[in-house]
């Protein structure tokens, strides 16, 4: 029998299949030792064809046919699709024979952008092996320089892969040269391959087989397995997946997640080939994943363990919380869709356990919610789903990162909104959270790439040439600073070829203030944000410059005002509307005239009256304007 | 009390969509350069008279605006005026006005017009300068004007000149000229208008792709502020927004307008007020000639509102008048008490001193005056 018509995630039928698929073929791989399973994980920059030498590899081991491929295999919702960016980590359980023995390769999929760091490191955590993905034109990029570097810290046998290897200018000698240069591995041990024509695909399985380590647990030891990723499915609840570290995880025993506390039944266990089949159970080394009708992601944390109920093991480490490093209010446009937003954000919430929500209230934009992110990344895919899945309009303050202050009672606040920034006398330290950024671009844009950095208060930590023409860069940067607008900026300033990432190095502090605007003398709490204090004059200017343009002209001035503390630093005014008034009014004028005025109410209404002044939606985002060119 | 939305009209309004050319700054109902079309025009408008089960009907006003009235002449004028008299007989010492273009003033057709029972002629002047003119797309010069001014106070019992201010590249001084000129030549009645832009113009578009320069507002207003001075000045009254009169030559019929009176309209574009419903009728004229001759009605949008609405509708309309709007007058006229209506709005404006009020009177101030489109729509929502 045949997969015919296989979609991805799998539903009611395709479950069916895989039942019975099971039953005919008597399928076991639960029966290999663990000497025979290899488990590792792809990293690339994005583009570098991780996905593509996935679904090869699939293929090629026969896990699926050819024509029954959607590309990408691996990447799931729709929405990652149309961005071409994997947000979940996946794992598929292969079977490819060499010579006379059969192996269990589980691939590992993990995210590729750095809001997804945690998860990245938890499914590596999974793995002894990593492929690292570099595409033959376009080499090492900083994706890559990040990820080796969190392989290489979770000890992994990186095999260094060149991909694209079938393209007309591929130059695969410099590039072997610059991963050697970039990130010390071996050049002689690059295979060279085309996920795209197949080239190399067989040559690389054999590799993986001799190469990465085999598994070390102890099938007979007490239980511990590894939760690195789970999704939600309408008709099953939770699905956990897991990577068996000691022990087994058996169909209808009591498990316990060991960091969360609760105790379930496995109601199912089993691997994904790609599609979700059922086995008695899964042995230490091996990867698949656990049902146990648990019915919100909430309960289920990645990095937990999942060991027995009783003389259970210790929790394997590297557990963390998930890390909300940026903060934004949502708001429904029209107050009465509050009830409808708050449906609408725990419904993503189900899906998506590092989204969190509370509900906050502004005066100037009435009840909404205060909503924390993994990052900026993470902000934009939740906006995304938020508008395709809800019919609410948003209005959104601008984003912040989230800050540490230390007060003179020694007590130590986490700030998510700017609003809740104590008083200054209050505070003892501002502390801001500061990331190591690698930039990785050809050498002639070194100099507007520093420019760049300097300009936001960048530290340089050291400038590496990767070939002649390639260098990459490293800045300690204010998170605030490297959110917003650097990745856009850097892709100006380099002509597309710059690429960054970066990694949390931890709060540190810094002079920083509250930067209050004031329209008409009232403060405008949703307009506030937090800043350096040497930049405070430019980006008050520059936004108070914004608000004056996006404020229509009142029948009275308006004064838009940027202070910090009572002390104003800026200051715009919007002249009062001096003539309004329309000369001809006769018979035929006043049915249009009522119209018209009809119109401009409804128009209003879109607004929030701050006093008598009403501001438009859009200023709300003006506090992004950093004055900067 | 009946309300003044349910008594029975004492005015028509006849709008004459003819035109040789449309002016840049015109949107208004007309069609250019289509005399071909002013007999079926005049059957038309037959036909819609004729569907009135309320005619003749006895008017104390009747108004006919444009387009070009005057491009109706001899044979069509006189059809033109037979029907009025059948079907709006003007009552003794009624007010009839007709508007004309200075470009088609002569001794004849004044005449004609005067034994028609015409009283009053309203001249399309707009300016008495050459250079102003040709700015506007006009089709007659600052000599023709001043000639056909001279020749109507000559004949008619009434003569008002439109003009308009804020014309590109216009300035301060060249706007006092036209003021003074217009002053000098003896007119009972003046209309001044900034210039608009309006979509559907082609200074729209002009304007849009940056080859008209606006005067930018500070000057308009002080151009507006020195008409109102000067005529002041000169012995006129300030009776509604853009209107000024000398005692006595206040026009009737616009003031039905803005203190919610009844009225008939009849032809494309017009907007007629009977028995509390506004309707408007279709604004092209080929539509408008069409749906008559088929026997269908000309009506293309209809708004009733409910006796709130009227009341509120009287009120902003009325406050246009720089006499303002009387407590005693309004509750006598809609059954609603200003106060109670107008509420919070009224208040405000009178704290902010957009409105005055001796106590019976509320009337806008200055300051009110000049901003006062923006006070409207907060009233009417009252």
């Amino acid at each position: 029998m045949q997969l015919v018509g296989l979609i991805w995630p799998c539903n009611g039928l395709n479950r069916r299949l895989s039942e019975n698929l099971n039953r005919r073929d008597g399928l076991n791989l639960t029966s290999i030792p663990t000497k025979n399973i290899r488990n590792f994980c792809i990293i690339a920059h994005i583009d570098h064809g991780k996905s593509t030498l996935a679904d090869r590899m699939l293929e090629s081991t026969g896990t699926v046919e050819n024509r029954n491929q959607k590309t990408q295999l691996l990447d799931d919702m729709e929405l990652e699709r149309a961005r071409g960016i994997t947000i979940k980590a996946r794992a598929v359980a292969m079977k490819y024979r060499l010579g006379e023995t059969t192996y269990e390769l589980n691939l590992i999929d993990t995210p590729g952008h750095v809001d997804f760091q945690y998860e990245v490191s938890r499914s590596m955590a999974c793995c002894e092996g990593a492929l690292l993905v570099v595409d033959a034109f376009q080499g090492v990029e900083a994706q890559t320089v990040a990820n080796t570097y969190a392989a290489v810290d979770q000890e992994l046998t990186i095999l260094p892969v060149i991909n694209k290897i079938d393209l007309q200018n591929a130059r695969v000698d410099e590039i072997i040269a610059e991963i050697e240069q970039t990130l010390g591995i071996d050049g002689t041990e690059a295979m060279p391959v085309s996920a795209k024509t197949g080239v190399g695909i067989d040559d690389l399985l054999t590799t993986i087989i001799e190469r990465v380590p085999a598994p070390v647990g102890d099938p007979d030891g007490p239980l511990q397995a590894m939760v690195f990723d789970s999704h939600y499915d309408a008709y099953r609840g939770v699905i956990t997946y897991v990577r068996v570290i000691n022990g087994r995880l058996r169909r209808g025993e009591k498990i316990r997640f060991l960091r969360g506390g609760s105790t379930h039944e496995l109601m199912e266990v089993g691997q994904f080939r790609p599609q979700q089949i059922a086995c008695d159970e899964l042995s230490a080394g091996q990867v698949g994943y656990v049902i146990c009708n648990i019915k919100s992601l909430s309960q289920v944390h990645v990095g937990d363990t999942i060991g027995t109920v009783k003389h259970s093991a210790e929790p394997l480490t590297g557990y963390k919380e998930p890390n909300r490093m940026v903060y934004c209010g949502l708001y429904p446009s029209d107050g009465q869709d509050f009830s409808e937003l708050r449906d609408a954000l725990n419904k993503l919430a189900i899906n998506d356990p590092s989204f969190e929500f509370e509900p906050e209230t502004s005066d100037a934009l009435g009840f909404g919610f205060r909503c924390g992110f993994l990052g900026l990344l993470h902000m934009e895919i939740v906006q995304q789903r938020l508008e395709q899945e809800s019919s609410v309009d948003l209005v959104q303050t601008a984003p912040n990162v989230t800050y540490e202050i230390a007060l003179t009672t020694g007590k130590v606040l986490e700030i998510h909104k700017p609003q809740d920034v104590p008083n200054v006398g209050d505070i003892e330290e501002f502390r801001q959270p500061i990331v190591r950024v690698n930039f990785v671009l050809p050498v002639e844009y070194i100099g507007s790439t520093i420019k760049l950095c300097q300009d936001r208060r960048g530290i340089r930590q050291g400038t590496e040439y990767l070939s002649p023409t390639r260098a990459m860069l490293t800045y300690d940067l204010p998170l605030a600073e490297v959110i917003y607008d650097l990745h856009d900026k850097l892709k100006s300033a380099t002509r597309g070829y710059g690429t960054m990432d970066y990694e949390l190095l931890g709060y540190f502090p810094a002079d920083l203030v509250k930067l209050d605007m004031l329209v008409n003398g009232k403060c405008v709490d949703a307009l506030s944000v937090i800043c350096h204090r040497a930049d405070a004059d430019r980006r008050g200017r520059a936004v108070a410059k914004k608000l004056k343009s996006e404020i229509e002209r009142h029948m009275f001035e308006v004064a838009v005002q940027a202070a910090i503390g009572s002390r104003v630093i800026a200051r715009e005014t919007v002249p009062a509307l001096r003539k309004n008034v329309t000369a001809k009014c006769y018979g035929g004028d006043i049915s249009r005239k009522k119209k018209l005025w009809a119109k401009q109410r409804e128009g209003k209404k879109r607004m929030k009256s701050i006093g008598k002044v009403d501001i438009p939606q859009k200023a709300f985002m003006a506090v992004l304007d950093t004055g900067q060119e | 009390m009946v309300p003044l939305w349910q008594r029975p009209p004492r005015a028509v309004y006849l709008h004459v969509p003819f035109c040789r050319r449309r002016c840049g700054y015109c949107n208004f109902t007309l069609v250019a350069g289509r005399s071909d079309l002013i007999q079926p025009y005049l059957d038309s408008i037959a036909l819609e008279m004729a569907a009135y089960d309320d005619l003749p009907c006895q008017v104390d006003t009747i108004f006919l605006g444009g387009g070009t009235p005057s491009q109706v002449r001899d044979d069509h004028w006189r059809q033109l005026a037979a029907m009025l008299h059948r079907n709006f007989p003007l009552s003794a010492d009624g007010e009839w006005s007709v508007e004309v273009n200075p470009e088609d003033v002569d001794r004849g057709y004044l005449e004609q017009l005067r034994t028609d029972g015409v009283t009053r002629v309203s001249l399309g002047v707009q300016s008495l300068s050459d250079d102003k003119l040709r700015t506007l797309e006009r089709e007659h010069t600052g000599q023709q004007a001043r000639d056909a001014i001279q020749l109507a106070i000559d004949i008619m019992d009434t003569v008002s000149a439109d003009l308009i201010f804020a014309a590109p590249n216009e300035t301060l001084s060249r706007w006092k000229d036209d003021l003074a000129s217009v002053i000098d030549l003896g007119v009972d009645h003046i209309s001044t208008y900034g210039l608009t832009f309006e979509q559907g113009a082609a200074f729209w578009s002009q304007r849009g792709k940056g080859l008209l320069k606006t005067v930018g507002e500070e000057l308009e207003l002080d151009m507006y502020l020195l008409a109102i001075e000067s005529l002041i000045g000169a012995g006129f009254e300030h009776y509604e927004i853009s209107n000024f009169a000398r005692p006595g030559n206040r026009c009737r019929h616009n003031e039905c307008y803005w203190t919610g009176a009844t009225y008939h309209a009849i032809g494309p574009g017009a907007a007629r007020h009977l028995k509390g419903r506004r309707e408007t009728n279709h604004r092209s004229t080929t539509e408008y000639l069409r749906r008559l001759q088929e026997g269908r009605s000309p009506v293309a949008e209809s708004d009733e509102a409910d006796d709130r609405e009227r009341a509120l509708e009287v009120l902003v309309f009325g406050l246009r008048r720089i006499d303002g709007v009387d407590r005693d007058w309004f509750l006598a006229n809609t059954g609603f008490n200003l106060d109670d209506l107008g509420g919070q709005a009224l208040q405000e404006y009178r704290g902010e001193g957009w409105l005055q009020d001796d106590g019976r009177r509320i009337a806008l101030s200055r300051r009110g005056l000049v901003i006062s489109d923006s006070l409207w729509g907060r009233l009417l929502a009252s």
